[in-house]
């Protein structure tokens, strides 16, 4: 686990500069979160290189989700800590605070059509986001820029939420994510609602924007071959746990633990055997 | 397109489920949901319904027990062991509903009362529709929850307390309740964890076999089609595209939306890097469409894609079960296998 810093979150290391990793964009350091009895984030540590994509694989209950939301900022951590961009992470509360935050990370969720205001049309879904974080930009020249950036005409820039399609909706929950030009973009089961198809335009244009803008994205989904298509690293959460990490590639070659190979040998294929899982499902 | 009449599989009196040129119209809408389909399961057969949002593969399947939309107008046949679902009156449909074909749905909590403990819900149907005693139904409960894996129990349970894999499989013991020839799955495990449809698609299987039943199974998930199936259609804007035995279909797709489909999903056994996008949209319902749905989108369109539509015809022999494909360029189409 090269990439995987391992510390307990209750010792924090020393905030000495050399002991930073000046490569990382998102250092997360022990980060711990429990919902009463349940630790749904326990001890969880990695770091997403500048540009680079990294994927968090489980599923549901595994802590993949409160992790991202952790990392956001929209839920907090008991311990461990999260570092942006080589920041200090200090304090998260307060409009200045979110508004920082938000700047160097932002969310695209699975269902755009909650996370898009029905009322606002696209154009000014993006005015409004520009006006928040850069007053005093020539808005409609980036609205413009965006819009192309992410395969979206004028057509489309009037239109509300509900007159889109599925996957023109989520190009606009990522337009409005670029909008505000982050380092970093956490993609929460972002093409999972997606019909096929609209998964795979989507999936290459979020590989063109990595290419073209530098941005890093942390990559939270179930599906094995999202990961392979989209992430250089990968790791894969159980019970709030990370079980394994390591470059995508190489999880997916060659899985050390037992619960990456019964995600692996679950995914449907010609000749698979749904009660060999079932009982490797079992005996885990 | 007009209704084509080419040779099934398994046609006749003796399949599970047998619909022939079902056309359904639906109010404010230029052409019809769905337009001339023929699709037949044989009983013990598992056959895959595949199409992306809007195919028409969901009210395919809805068609079958007559759970269609309000103001729908049916055209054509939807035999259930050789009688018309289309033509039943209310009690026949009840019957129907209870005893000959069962659905599983996507989503089980959506599907199930949270203020009804397991065994009312199990039950119900039997004592309502049947007129079972309440004993002998829950003694059928209990066989079936057994059947599935779950412990007597779950019948004193609610659905808020059960796992969603739990009660997946308590909706496939509700569906088993009336001993149905037909069970039609609506993407029943497409909310579940993937290692968790693994489970409930091994049991499904297991079922089919032990009671004889057929099985239409509605997917998006071409992967897993592949997997479950004996054979596969492909939905297209309320058209059949290809239709054929699932591992040839798979190997030889003879549609060039078939192909697209394979090319654009993410697998873990293809080569990295892009993805064969198919770019553009389905066809809207407020459009007419004259020759091929899929031909603004397709790559080996020519002329006569956009004036004439392609008949489902066949495109392979020396085979068991016909492979037919509706495509005017199917002979351009080579091997998945050959270029991937």
């Amino acid at each position: 686990m090269p990439d995987t810093l391992r510390e307990a979150g209750d010792a924090p290391r020393p905030d000495t500069p050399g002991g930073r990793d000046s490569a990382a964009v998102l250092e997360v350091d022990g980060l711990c979160r429990a919902f009463g009895e349940v630790k749904a984030v326990d001890d969880v540590s990695f770091t997403l290189a500048r540009g680079g994509s990294l994927g968090i694989v489980g599923e549901s209950g595994s802590g993949k989700t409160t992790t991202a939301r952790i990392v956001v900022g929209l839920e907090r951590a008991d311990a461990g800590r999260v570092r942006v961009g080589g920041g200090s992470g200090g304090p998260q509360r307060g409009r200045a605070a979110r508004l920082a935050r938000a700047r160097e990370v932002q969310m695209v969720f699975q269902d755009p059509f909650l996370s898009l205001d029905p009322r606002t049309t696209v154009e000014a879904v993006l005015r409004e986001t520009l006006r928040l974080h850069f007053p005093g930009r020539d808005h409609p020249a980036r609205i413009a820029e965006l819009l192309d950036q992410v395969g979206l005409g004028a057509r489309e820039a009037s239109a509300l939420p509900r007159q889109l399609s599925g996957g023109q909706r989520q190009r606009v929950a990522i337009a409005r994510a670029l909008a505000v030009e982050p380092r970093i973009l956490v993609l929460d089961e972002a093409v999972a609602a997606l019909d096929v198809s609209v998964q795979a335009q989507i999936l290459n244009l979020l590989a063109d924007i990595r290419k073209q803008t530098g941005i890093a994205y942390l990559f939270i989904t179930h599906d094995l071959g999202v990961v392979r298509c989209v992430t250089d690293d990968v790791i894969v959460m159980r019970h709030g746990r990370v079980v394994e990490a390591g470059s995508t590639a190489g999880v997916l070659a060659d899985p050390r633990h037992p619960y990456t190979r019964l995600l692996l040998d679950s995914v449907p294929r010609p000749g698979w055997d749904p009660k060999h899982i079932a009982a490797a499902r079992r005996a885990l | 397109m007009s209704t084509t009449t080419e040779p099934h599989a398994s046609t006749g009196p003796d399949a599970a489920l047998d619909i022939r040129g079902l056309r359904l119209n639906l109010p404010g809408t230029a052409r019809p949901v769905l337009d001339g389909v023929d699709l037949t399961v044989a009983p013990r057969e598992t056959v895959a319904l595949v199409g992306e949002s809007g195919s028409g593969k969901s009210l395919t399947s809805r068609s079958v027990l007559r759970l269609l939309p309000p103001g729908a107008v049916a055209e054509g046949r939807v035999l259930v062991e050789g009688r018309d679902v289309l033509a039943m009156n209310p009690g026949e449909l009840r019957r129907l509903r209870t005893h000959t074909a069962a659905m599983i749905f996507q989503d089980p909590r959506a599907a199930t009362n949270p203020l009804r403990r397991i065994g009312d819900f199990l039950t119900e149907s039997l004592r309502l529709n049947a007129q079972v005693p309440a004993e002998e139904a829950t003694e059928r409960a209990v066989r079936m929850l057994d059947a599935v894996g779950l412990g007597d129990h779950v019948l004193r349970r609610y659905p808020g307390q059960l796992s969603g894999g739990m009660l997946q499989r308590v909706m496939i013991a509700a569906a088993l309740m009336g001993d149905p020839t037909l069970i039609l799955a609506d993407e029943p495990t497409t909310a579940l964890d993937v290692t968790t449809q693994a489970e409930v698609v091994g049991l499904l299987d297991d079922l089919r076999g032990q009671f004889g039943t057929g099985l239409l199974f509605v997917t998006h998930d071409l992967g897993l089609a592949a997997a479950i199936s004996d054979r596969v259609y492909v939905m297209y804007a309320g058209r059949i595209a290809e239709t054929g035995p699932a591992e040839e279909l798979f190997q030889r797709p003879r549609h060039p939306y078939t192909r697209a489909l394979l090319d654009s999903t993410p697998r873990l056994t293809a080569p990295r890097g892009r993805l064969a996008a198919i770019g553009g949209q389905p066809p809207s319902l407020r459009q007419e469409l004259t020759g091929c749905p899929f031909a603004p989108r397709c790559r080996l369109a020519t002329d006569v894609c956009t004036e004439r539509a392609p008949a489902l015809i066949p495109v392979a022999d020396g085979n068991p079960q016909p492979h037919l494909a509706a495509c005017h360029h199917s002979d351009q189409l080579t091997e998945v296998t050959a270029d991937a």
